[in-house]
């Protein structure tokens, strides 16, 4: 299909360069701390990552060395530690993660998602066969709810909702859609801004 | 001189023709002057189109990617521009490509989750090029407001603020209305009432007492 140079041609709606992490004036962007609500998706969304790599404890810290954030998680236990500001896990921590280490923990998720992409298309596909996808999803789910069981605490309803196999089989569809589109460097800034989602 | 862009996924190929902008300095391998784009996806027709299509395409499907991050499927993009997206059903999203040629309709593309993250992937790409020297005047990601995400939530959870306000005013009313009403105030008398009830202490029916007599 040819569509027509003669159709209007739309308007910016916004002249930010992608990419742009200072203002105009040059200086360092604040880095906003991420909220609690926040917090549980971003830690739900390494879990995802973890179920579909069965080594993805290690390949996080892999990525993080990778990425140069050596120095502020050195290793898997200030990672691990970062993580449990997650109101949902059964030893979380009080406070709030600071702006540095939440962008490197979502440029770790992302860079992740980019290297299990096709895993995740896989999943999301509806051009597969029924059956197999049908097989892949019981998989990879099964494989989530152990790991939420393990590390979340069962008394918190958002735990209690995500294993739930009416509710939670949509919230676990719409994780693995939100890594499928926020994969790669691109998807940084989406799902940086989602996680920055005013409260409702 | 003509330079080719190419970005690969799975299900769609984009391919990005242009020029580099000697007199703006671009290197050989860049693009300053887009001259065409054409679009490829497996099993669909492809598209083709030029500058202002392409950035069409992105200033939709972008925003939309976004805001399904945040569980929010709205439309994006009017009738009357060349492109929009909406979600069909779950899963399922349909891509709508306007041609302002009359003899050509519209053409409507349902992808699934996994075609349109390719999409956005190539989009991604493209956007990311250090090899397109040309801006690509797209909307930024930022966080939504909670008035973009009141729509995530179910109409129950909704309504259920103001109408527990509602049944919490009536309550409050009804039990106001079940309370007995005070007593009504008695009128206050003057001195010249308390004075004319004293003097007539001969009430009817009550003999008042005799003088008594006086001491011896």
């Amino acid at each position: 299909m040819v569509l027509d140079p003669s159709a209007p041609s739309p308007v910016p709606l916004a002249a930010v360069p992608a990419g742009s992490s200072s203002d105009a004036s040059g200086a360092p962007e604040q880095v906003p701390s991420l909220s609690r609500r926040g917090l549980e998706r971003l830690d739900l969304l390494l879990l995802c990552l973890e179920a579909l790599d069965l080594n993805g404890g290690e390949a996080m810290v892999w990525m993080s060395e990778q990425l140069g954030y050596g120095q502020l998680f050195p290793n898997r236990v200030e990672l691990w530690k970062r993580r449990c500001y997650n109101p949902l896990r059964r030893a979380c921590r009080r406070g709030e993660l600071a702006g540095q280490e939440s962008d490197a923990l979502i440029r770790i998720l992302c860079q992740m998602a980019d290297r299990l992409y096709p895993m995740l298309r896989t999943l999301l596909s509806s051009t597969e066969p029924a059956e197999l996808a049908a097989q892949r999803w019981e998989l990879f789910q099964t494989r989530l709810a152990d790991l939420v069981r393990e590390r979340m605490n069962p008394r918190r309803s958002g735990v209690q909702k995500l294993l739930d196999p009416a509710a939670g089989d949509a919230q676990v569809r719409r994780m693995v859609r939100t890594l499928a589109l926020g994969a790669g460097s691109g998807g940084f800034e989406r799902l940086r801004a989602s996680l920055l989602d005013a409260a409702v | 001189m003509k330079q080719t862009l190419r970005y690969d996924q799975i299900s769609c190929r984009l391919e990005v023709d242009g020029l580099p902008d000697v007199s703006a300095g671009h290197a050989l391998d860049a693009v300053g002057i887009l001259t065409g784009w054409r679009l490829q996806w497996a099993g669909r027709p492809e598209l083709e189109g030029q500058r202002e299509h392409l950035v069409a395409l992105m200033e939709v499907v972008l925003p939309y990617a976004r805001h399904l991050i945040s569980g929010v499927g709205r439309r994006f993009g009017d009738a009357d521009r060349p492109v929009s997206i909406a979600p069909k059903a779950e899963g399922s999203h349909r891509l709508s490509l306007r041609s302002s040629q009359g003899d050509q309709a519209t053409l409507d593309l349902d992808l699934d989750d996994a075609e349109l993250a390719d999409l956005v992937r190539v989009l991604d790409q493209l956007r990311l090029d250090r090899r397109l020297a040309l801006p690509l005047s797209v909307p930024s990601s930022r966080p939504l407001r909670g008035r973009d995400l009141i729509d995530r939530l179910p109409l129950h959870r909704r309504l259920a603020a103001p109408l527990g306000g509602l049944a919490a005013l009536a309550t409050a009313a009804g039990l106001v209305l079940l309370l007995p009403p005070p007593p009504a105030p008695t009128p206050s008398k003057g001195p010249a009432a308390s004075s004319s009830a004293s003097g007539s202490s001969s009430t009817p029916g009550i003999p008042s007492p005799p003088p008594s007599a006086p001491a011896p």
